[in-house]
This record gives C-alpha cells, structure tokens and sequence, in this order.
C-alpha cells in the first residue's frame, strides 16, 4: 500500500517535471492567439513594417524574424565548419592527454553566462569592429583566404597534371600551380584592399552578433559531433586504414558520411541554441528592425525575435491584454514551435544513426 | 592522387584540427583575458582622496584625523584653482558687457568640467544627486575628466556622407590672453596633489551595498540576489529533479508514457531562455499569483524549470552507471526496492547527481532572459529571507545588461560592469571546476 503510494508520488513528480513543457506550450499559445485572432497570420509574417507604438500601430514581423535568420546563419556558418575539424580532432587525432585539457575549456566555454558574452560583444568587440573593422575583416580573409587556396591550388595541379602525357607531367603540375596561385592571389589582395577600406558605421551589427554567437555555439555542435564520430566505431576506420586510405582520406570518406546524421543533429542542435539566445543579440545586435541591404549585408544592425520580446515586454507588461503583449507572445510561440521541431528532427537524426551504427 | 599529395593533405588535416582546437582554446582567453583584467581593476585600484571620503562619510571607515589632514592638503592644492577663477569673475564684473558675453558660455562648460574633476566648488550648494557631490573616486576617471577640462570636444560634421568627427580644442585658447590661461597649465601639474591617488585594495566591493545607482560602493545586493534565485531554483528542482529520475530508472516500465515523458524533457531542454521568462511572467505572475509582481520567488520558479532538465539527466545517468549487481546484491539480502534506492543506489550515484547539480548552479546564478520578467530589478536593497518571497532583486547577470546598456552614466560604472561580469565568470568557472574534479574522483573510484 505503502509502495505503491510512494510510486504514485514518484510518477507525479516526474510527470509534473516533465510535463511542465506542455504548460509552456498551454500558456505561451494561451496569449498568442489573441494576438493572430485579432490581427491575423499575413501581417506578423509578410510584413517588415513593425511600428507597435504607432497611433495605428502594425506588427509586421518579417524583418525580425529575417534578423534572427541572419545572426544564426551567419554563427553557423563560422561555427560548424571550425566545429566539425575540431570535433574530428578531438575523437580521431589528438591523444588521450590532450583531450583530457581541451575537454574543459569546451566546457568552459559552453559554461559561461550569456550575458558575459554579450557584455563582451558590446563592449569590446564593437568598439573594436568601428574603430578596426576592415582591417580585421582584411587579416581575416588572408588568414582563411590564403590556406584554402594553397589547398585548392595543389589539388587542381594534381589533378588537372593526371590528363597531361608523362613526359610533361610536372612541367604541367606548376604552369598550372604558377597560373591560378597568381590569380588566388591577385584575388586576395584586391579582396583585401576592399574590405580594408570599408567603412563599419556600428560595432553593434549583425556580423558582431554571428561572431559572438559562433563562439556560444561551437561547444554544443563539438560535444555532440564528436559523440557522433566515436560512435562510428573502430571497425569502419581500420577498415579503411587497411585499404591504404590515409587518416584524412579515412575521416572524410568513411567516418563523416557514416556520422553524418548525428553531425547533421549537431548543427540542429547548434542552430537552435543560436536562435535562442538572449542576451547577446540583445545587447549587441543593434536592434534595427530593418531587412540589411542587401540581405547578406551583415555589418548592418539588425533585430531578433528574442531580443524584442526581450526588450519590449518590459514596456508592455503593465497593459497586460493589450495586443503589443500578445505579438510578443505570438514571437515565443514562434521560437518554440522552432525549437521543438528543431528537437524532434535532431533526435529522430540521432536515433536513425544509432539504428544504423548498430545495425 | 600522387601520393605526396596524399600526404600533404593529410598532413593540413590533422594541422587545421589542431589549428581549430587551439582557436576554441584562444576565443576562450580572448573573452577572459579582457574580463580578468578590467575585472580586478573593479577592485584594485588608484583611488582618489575622494574615494577615502566617500568611504569615511558613508561608512565610518578609515582614520578620521589623517584624513582631515589629506583632505586639507587637497584642499590648498586646489585652492589657486578656486582663486584664478574668483579673480577672473572679478575681472569679468567689472570689465565691459561684450567681453562678459564672450566669455559667459565657456565659463559656464568650464566650471562644469572643473566640477566633474574637482567636486563641487567650496562654498557652493551641496548638490541633490550623490555622484555630483564627489570627484572623481578612481585615478584613470580623474585623468578623462582632466582631459575634458583641458580641452572641449568640437564635432565635425562637413561631409554628410560620414558621421560627425571629433575634433579636441585646448580650452586654454579661449581664455588666451586672460589670468584664466594660467589656470591649465596648474591644473595639469598639480592634479596629483589636488586628488592625491594611492594604490587601494578595495575588496569590500564585494560586500558594500551601491549609492546612486552603482557610481559608488559595492555590488553586495546583486551577489545576495544571484545567492538567493540560485538557491531558491536549486531548491525547487533538485527534489523533484533526482526524485524524477528515479523513478525513471528504478521503476518506470518500458512503455509509452516513459517515451513521451523522455521526448518531454528533452524538449524542455531546448525551450529557449527568454520563453521561460515569458513563461514565468504568464503563468507564475499573471496566473498562479505567487507574487503580486515580479519577485524572487517567482524567478527561482522560473529557473528551477529552466534548470530541470539538465538535473533529471545527469541523475538520470548517475543512476544507471551503478552496477546492477549492487542493487541486487541489495534486494538479494531483503531490501525494498526504495530501500535500495536510498541506501545503495543514491549514495553510489551521489557524485555524479551531485555534478549535475553543481553545473545546473552555473547555468541558474548565469541565466539573465528568465528573470528580467520574474525577478529581476536594476536598483534595490539587498533582501531578507522573507522579502524574497514578494519583492524583486537585483541579480548579477541583469545588472551587467543593466549597467552596460541602460545606465545613465555608462563610462562611469563601467569598472562595475567588469566587477559583475568578474565576479559571475569566476562563479560559474568555480562550479564548473568543481564538477569536473567531482567527475574525476567519480572515473577514479569507478576504476577502483
């Protein structure tokens, strides 16, 4: 009798803890639909327009949600590519002793409160990215720019050498080699030369945002890709090692496409938590409720759903009712739904790779 | 592929791992770095005699008698200050208009320049707002408002394609010709005599309530805040966190309910912060009424949910990585099922659960968008127990928002600023190093 009390107890607990996702999804649709009963799906989602004070106030929201696109597109554009090598590095080349140091400073960064973050991106990165923009922005193409094209260049040589007769091969190889590094080149300095010269009239833009929040990410897309990788198993990667295939060849051509879901999951993951985040764009964004132009522009402010619900339910919260509280709650319905199906497709990902790993 | 292309390949693939393992290491240092060394300068620092005055008249702290004394030194110090600006008055009287309208605006900036580096003028009214009643507290302020007495602040605005450019002109132009002209010259020398700077420990930073709106004192009522949501959020999630993963561990069959109950949590898990926030405020505020409006209480609640997750997991998985064998070496010997929970399997899977928990404390003290609408004020009095249950409070993480971006004086309090952020970093670091040797005494006993 006793027992099974207890038990009940146990299961309400849990049911209660777990449950509580329902009463958020209740109570956030509870007061966004008052908001969509009233004005409407087309307005929120077509139009840019977004002047809630206005006498006749409208609450087009396309451009916010535009802004929250930008920010996550851009941190995971920096993000996943650094966080796919690194996750890579962690499971496949570095020893156990320096994993054991990197482990914690993954940790560290994924541990430190967003608002550090964003007091960061607002204090030091912007002054910086005003003063010192595109001469940074310059470096950084170098640095990114010059190695990829290294790259690129030594396997056009090798292989655009393979069709030329032997007698010529290696003549071939550096014509080649000479020609489109001159023209990679020639490329990099004019790039350079022109973001050089820009001129960045905010250090509060979406750029500063992505970089930022492509730190914030990193942790979660490495921690959950490399999962991904050491699940892949030993055997597929001697395999390969016993082809003759080389630790890269092996990683890129047997070990990502057998883990390609659960890295897929990973960057879900990612883009939720960027798509999330608060404080950062908050302070750091520029709040423009502006569509940059053109599009990709992203040294122009711009504004996210979280940080206007951040930034106008403090002015909207004493009229409770009012329709400038329920677009705000029509914006979180928004971010939950993402979030949630954001989740259920990163886990289905990550259950179908379990399935096949192990299968 | 030749084969030395092959290898060549492979060898820029293991390098741009490495390369990528040290950018994370370095974008880590990049953002401590700054925060580390402005963040101690919140508290060690050069302070002015006008911080050891403000320290005497508002706490009692420090030798009064050696005090009077450096306070008269300053005084004479900056008593020719106050006199060529008395006899240049003087002049100004008794000379014709037009040379008293020419002049009339620049004295005016200048004696509010002068008074944001020196204090209100001796004899003048004391001034309603605390932090015009005092110079500057720090050295390197005293310097900035230096450079504002000594030169004006010009912007250009000749090409309308560019935002305007500063330009700085000497002040001392405008009072050329005048016995005002000495004034700059003395003002530049004699600074350190007028302020008299000394290197200070001012560790009480930590534990001094703030005047004014943080231009003076400490950051204690945000510490007690963030003391008081995170333990209020612990609280409330760690019983029902550990108590739900044991019975999904222990006693939940396989079935759909266990599936949904999963899906749930992680779902819970990627909720956004800020939806919680709006959570809180529609369900705990505007619903159950916990509070009249925002309140400790209610941003513990709100924090407890947000927190859940991670608790009901890592238990979770404490739990399952006890040996089987221990529990039915338990329920071998008679035990009951919650009697081998609660004295086998709990105390073996302590650690863990107790990692969980420890890294959980980061994320509530470190979470801003839950509490800026359940609990979360930029000015108060820190609280006691029993006003935690109704009032608002002062948190670390919004009041780094808060003084970042809101503050009237943002330049001012921006050493606070750094002070909070120092002090929320170094908590959440402390905690996350915390479980991570709680996790290794973990791996090690489990090897043993």
């Amino acid at each position: 009798m006793v027992a099974a009390l207890g038990t009940g107890g146990l299961l309400a607990v849990t049911c209660l803890s777990s449950l509580a996702v329902l009463f958020i999804f209740y109570f956030v649709a509870r007061d966004a639909l008052p908001f969509f009963r009233l004005r409407g799906f087309r307005e929120f989602f077509t139009s840019t327009r977004w002047y809630p004070t206005a006498a006749t106030p409208e609450f087009g929201a396309a451009a916010i949600l535009a802004g929250t696109g930008i920010v996550t597109a851009g941190a995971i554009v920096m993000a996943v590519p650094l966080a796919v090598v690194a996750a890579v590095c962690l499971s496949d080349v570095l020893p156990f002793a320096a994993r054991q140091v990197v482990k914690p400073v993954i940790e560290m960064l994924a541990a430190i409160p967003s608002v550090a973050y964003g007091f960061f991106a607002l204090v030091v990165l912007a002054p910086l990215l005003q003063t010192h923009g595109g001469r940074i922005l310059a470096v950084a193409q170098w640095l990114v720019g010059a190695p990829l094209a290294a790259l690129f260049i030594v396997v056009l040589a090798d292989g655009a050498a393979r069709r030329v007769s032997d007698r010529h091969r290696a003549g071939a190889r550096w014509l080649i080699a000479a020609l489109s590094g001159g023209v990679a080149l020639a490329a990099l300095w004019c790039g350079g030369r022109a973001l050089a010269r820009l001129h960045i009239a905010s250090g509060t833009n979406a750029l500063n945002v992505a970089l930022v929040l492509g730190i914030m990410v990193l942790p979660t897309v490495v921690s959950v890709a490399e999962d991904a990788l050491q699940a892949v198993g030993r055997e597929l990667r001697e395999a390969s090692y016993a082809l003759g295939a080389t630790r890269a060849e092996t990683i890129v051509k047997a070990v990502l496409p057998a883990a390609a879901g659960g890295v897929l999951a990973a960057v879900i993951l990612g883009v939720m938590r960027a798509v999330g985040e608060t404080m950062v764009v908050w302070m750091a964004s520029g709040n423009a409720a502006q569509i940059p132009r053109p599009w990709y522009n992203l040294l122009e402010p711009v504004r996210t759903l979280t940080a206007t619900i951040a930034g106008d339910m403090g002015e909207a919260d004493h009229v409770t009712g009012s329709i400038r509280y329920h677009v705000l709650f029509a914006m979180a319905l928004c971010l939950l739904s993402f979030s949630f199906a954001g989740n259920l497709a990163s886990g289905w990902l990550a259950r179908r790779a379990r399935r096949k790993l192990g299968g | 592929m030749r084969l030395g292309t092959r290898r060549l390949l492979d060898r820029v693939f293991t390098g741009s791992g490495v390369l990528a393992t040290l950018l994370m290491g370095g974008a880590l240092l990049l953002l401590l770095g700054p925060i580390f060394i402005r963040g101690w300068g919140a508290m060690c620092f050069v302070a002015t005699v006008e911080h050891r005055r403000f320290l005497l008249e508002k706490f009692e702290r420090g030798n009064r008698a050696a005090m009077e004394e450096e306070l008269e030194a300053a005084r004479r110090a900056r008593a020719p200050v106050y006199r060529l600006l008395a006899d240049f008055e003087q002049q100004l009287a008794e000379g014709d208009a037009a040379e008293r309208a020419r002049y009339a605006e620049p004295l005016r900036e200048l004696k509010k320049a002068l008074q944001a580096l020196l204090g209100p003028a001796p004899g003048t009214a004391r001034p309603a707002l605390l932090r015009d009643q005092y110079g500057p507290t720090r050295w390197d302020r005293a310097q900035v408002k230096l450079a504002r007495v000594l030169y004006r602040e010009e912007w250009d605005y000749s090409d309308p394609g560019r935002s305007g450019i500063r330009r700085l002109k000497p002040r001392a132009a405008d009072f050329a010709g005048t016995p005002l002209e000495r004034l700059f010259p003395y003002l530049e020398r004699n600074l350190r005599s007028m302020l008299l700077p000394r290197r200070t420990f001012y560790w009480r930073f930590l534990t001094d309530a703030s005047f004014d709106a943080h231009c003076f004192g400490g950051i204690w009522p945000e510490m007690l805040g963030t003391f008081y949501l995170t333990l209020g959020a612990m609280l409330l999630a760690v019983p029902a966190g550990v108590l739900a993963a044991i019975y999904l561990t222990e006693y939940a069959r396989e079935h759909w309910l266990l599936k949904l109950l999963h899906t749930c949590i992680s779902t819970l898990a990627g909720v956004p912060s800020i939806v919680f926030g709006l959570f809180g405020l529609a369900f705990f505020i505007n619903t159950l009424r916990v509070s009249p409006s925002k309140s400790v209480l209610a941003g513990a609640m709100t924090l407890a949910l947000l927190v859940l997750p991670t608790v009901i997991r890592t238990a979770e998985e404490a739990i399952r990585a006890v040996p089987q064998t221990y529990k039915q070496a338990a329920l071998s010997l008679g035990a009951g099922r919650w009697h081998a929970v609660r004295t086998i399997i709990l105390p073996a899977a302590l650690p863990g659960i107790l990692t969980g928990i420890v890294i959980s404390m980061g994320r509530a003290a470190g979470e801003t968008a839950p509490i800026i609408f359940t609990a979360a004020v930029s000015v108060g009095k820190p609280l006691t127990i029993w006003q935690t249950l109704s009032q608002p409070t002062p948190a670390l993480s919004w009041n780094i928002y808060n003084l970042a971006t809101e503050h009237a004086a943002v330049e001012e309090v921006r050493h606070v600023q750094y002070g909070l952020v120092l002090v929320l970093v170094t908590m959440v670091l402390v905690l996350n190093l915390l479980a991570i040797v709680l996790r290794a005494c973990l791996a090690q006993r489990t090897r043993a």
